[in-house]
């Protein structure tokens, strides 16, 4: 159990290290002395009732707090070993390796090509050849390909809601990030689009580090290797998802996966 | 009312069916011993038509587990009493059918006047009905320690058993036109010793509904 | 009465009053239209007394005071939008945005002619009335962009800057071009307002033309079509058949104002469709 409290030595197979975060959202403690490792090329999920700081804890580690004013963090989250929040780091950079799904499909107002096609060209890449590899790639990646091959210069808001959440899967993966972090991705979505986007990402786990947050703990039972359960902005458990779900260590956890929170 | 008591109410239902189950299962085996001691035929033959209900109840418990996990999903210790209410159901059933094999043989052993008179395996048929009664509270009231000693009684049969068993070899060996019925006997013994590891089944998965570990109480 | 008898009589009135907005708008072109459009043709513009001059001064001021505005008004609004964070300077900029919106026009009329005419003493001049008439534009440019910019979804933003874009590349591939078609339809709301607009060129561009048509000078006086409806009604020469001349003018102006409309009305649609990749 407390493997994944990140209290122990760093393993190489760890390549997120959580310790002691504290975040404030100006007075508020929004997250309570957070520690926590997530192991390479695994899913981890983030589960807990609302507001308890999953969806917050998430943004922590590609430092999407960075646009709000009033946040302060303390404590620190290790990426492959390097202080994300050093003065150092380019969040840039950061971000293109730690990349980030949304709740609602937000492709932008643009072709399906050119929403792939855009982390590509902000950094950088303008062969043409280059972002055609790329896009195709990319929807092959997220499973989309076979869908909008023919309409790829068609606008990306005439797909369905779990295409636009796949597109944004590619939109992300065409920048080759290391880690995904997907903030409930499929809570806007119907249930077979929901499966097909959980297929996804086990496929996706062979190659990236994932961290998703849900509301569904079904969902979280299904893909992911390792649980985490929050409340109040306190990590209350982590363990194997097998582990928490069926014998977990604390009283709050069963409560909550049994259904017994109001 | 909420989802959460409408399971918590399917659950006591379902508490309530294994408690049934496991008082059909001991009067069963209450009702087999009395056949087997008065050579009472007819109320063998009660024992064997009476399996049936058991084997109905065990079946209806089955599909209540099997309708709660998919409609609930439950998770953790709501799962793992679904889980092992379903299990310490097979043991009973199992227990059910020993009863009725002690019927049968009651059944084969006839009028034939008994070689000796019955004081062990009563005892031993006591104990077991003691430790399902024992082990369907610990279940409802989740009590592990309650289960643990339970299946410590478990000793007191298999020492029945060896005693029995040593026995009636004896007589064996003294009176070869008793093999027969010491068969017989013999084997009712051994199905009582089988009761008694069942109940030692049915303690290890109370303490596994508690604890969520899977452990050996059966040595 | 009952709700549905309620809702059929809300229904009825609520029809009505769009219908007399249409009855009013048809009744007012029919009447402008009547009287002013027999007397348009090639003459009215080149002839004596033409309005030629006038007719191109009305786009020449127009178009200079968005070249002024323009970049001001957007780049506030953006700034207001997308980089202000919320303290007591950004207040005041709302609020200065706000009390410049206020000013009656002919007040911003009276502060161009005393810079313009009286301190620099330029004379009444193109010059002088597209400046004034940009502080009219500023105001409305500053709000409409920042509104424009805020009906942007918030998710686009992160969107883009989870892939790991700057603000400015934000900014320029994801924000501006979804923004567009507001920004188009607001300017062409202030363009249609300025040109309209009199009493700020009263009293800046003047109530006389250069003598050679198409004179791109700054310092060329300017007056306007809409100007020039003023001038001959107030002061009808006589001999110049001021009637006609005004009848000719509204209608003008008119049209001028409705083409106007639809032409960037049009390319805001196609932008739209172009940008959301719909075909239209």
């Amino acid at each position: 159990m407390s493997a994944y409290k990140g209290d122990g030595v760093i393993l190489m197979e760890d390549k997120i290290v959580v310790k002691n975060l504290d975040l404030y959202y100006g007075d508020n403690q929004a997250l309570k002395d957070v520690s926590i490792v997530m192991p390479e090329k695994s899913i981890t999920a983030f589960i807990g009732p609302s507001g308890c700081g999953k969806s917050t804890f998430l943004r922590t580690l590609n430092r999407m707090h960075d646009l709000l004013p009033n946040v302060k963090i303390l404590g620190r989250v290790l990426i492959d070993g390097q202080e994300i929040y050093s003065p150092d780091m380019d969040v840039v950079q950061l971000r293109k390796r730690v990349g980030m799904v949304f709740q609602r499909p937000n492709p932008f107002p643009k072709s399906v090509f050119e929403n792939v096609a855009y982390g590509p060209r902000i950094h950088g890449e303008v062969r043409k050849h280059r972002l055609n590899e790329t896009v195709e790639q990319s929807l092959r990646g997220a499973a989309l390909w076979d869908e909008v091959k023919d309409r790829l210069h068609k606008s990306a808001l005439g797909l369905s809601g779990g295409q636009q959440q796949r597109l944004c899967i590619a939109r992300l993966l065409a920048v080759e990030p290391e880690v995904l972090l997907m903030d409930e991705p499929t809570s806007a979505l119907d249930p077979i689009s929901t499966m097909k986007i959980e297929e996804l990402v086990t496929v996706l786990k062979q190659k990236y580090t994932i961290g998703i947050v849900t509301h569904n703990m079904h969902q979280a039972s299904r893909i992911s290797d390792h649980t985490a359960f929050f409340l109040n902005g306190e990590l209350i458990e982590a363990d194997d998802t097998g582990v928490l779900f069926t014998r977990p260590a604390d009283k709050r956890t069963e409560d909550y996966i049994s259904g017994r929170f109001g | 009312m909420t989802t959460r008591q409408q399971f918590d109410i399917a659950l006591e239902e379902l508490r309530q069916r294994i408690v049934e189950l496991g008082e059909s299962v001991n009067s069963q085996i209450g009702l087999a011993v009395q056949a087997l001691k008065e050579q009472d035929l007819a109320l063998a033959q009660t024992v064997i038509t009476g399996d049936s209900r058991i084997n109905d109840l065990q079946a209806e418990i089955e599909g209540k587990c099997m309708f709660l996990i998919a409609t609930q999903q439950p998770f953790a210790r709501d799962l793992r009493k679904i889980v092992s209410g379903f299990k310490i159901s097979i043991s009973l059933e199992r227990m059910g059918d020993l009863a009725v094999d002690v019927a049968k043989t009651a059944n084969r052993i006839g009028q034939t006047p008994l070689i000796k008179p019955l004081i062990d395996i009563p005892r031993m048929s006591n104990t077991v009905q003691k430790m399902i009664e024992i082990g369907l509270e610990a279940y409802g009231q989740e009590d592990e320690k309650m289960a643990r000693e339970m299946s410590q009684m478990d000793d007191g049969v298999d020492h029945l058993y060896r005693q029995i068993f040593r026995e009636l070899l004896l007589i064996m060996m003294e009176d070869p036109k008793t093999i027969t019925q010491a068969t017989y006997l013999t084997l009712v013994a051994r199905f009582f010793e089988r009761m008694g590891d069942y109940c030692t089944n049915i303690a290890e998965e109370v303490v596994y509904l508690v604890s969520g570990r899977r452990i050996d109480l059966n040595q | 009465m009952k709700a549905k008898q309620t809702n059929a009589l809300a229904t009825l009135l609520l029809w009505l009053a769009a219908l007399a907005i249409v009855g009013i708008l048809a009744w007012f072109l029919i009447f402008i239209l009547g009287r002013g459009l027999p007397v348009l043709g090639p003459q009215f513009f080149t002839g004596p007394n033409g309005v030629g001059g006038q007719f191109f001064n009305s786009f020449y001021i127009l178009f200079l005071s968005l070249v002024f505005s323009l970049p001001v008004g957007v780049g506030a609004g953006i700034y207001l939008a997308e980089y202000a964070p919320k303290n007591r300077l950004t207040d005041v900029m709302r609020l200065s945005t706000e009390s410049l919106a206020t000013v009656p026009s002919i007040v911003l009329g009276l502060f161009g002619m005393i810079i313009f005419v009286n301190v620099f003493k330029l004379g009444f001049t193109i010059l002088g009335g597209a400046a004034t008439l940009a502080l009219l534009n500023l105001p409305v440019l500053v709000r409409v962009t920042e509104e424009s910019l805020r009906n942007v979804p918030a998710s686009y933003r992160e969107a883009s800057l989870a892939l790991g874009a700057t603000m400015w590349q934000t900014l320029r591939k994801v924000i501006l071009p979804t923004a567009l078609p507001g920004l188009v339809t607001g300017t062409t709301l202030v363009a249609g307002r300025a040109l309209g607009e009199t009493a700020i060129l009263i009293f800046t561009a003047g109530m006389s033309v250069s003598r050679h048509l198409f004179d791109l000078r700054l310092t060329a006086p300017g007056e306007t079509l809409a100007v020039h409806l003023y001038a001959v009604q107030a002061n009808p020469l006589p001999g110049t058949h001021a009637g006609r001349v005004a009848n000719g003018t509204a209608a003008l102006l008119v049209l001028v104002a409705l083409a106007f409309n639809l032409l960037l009305a049009l390319p805001s649609r196609w932008l739209q469709h172009r940008l959301s990749g719909k075909r239209g």
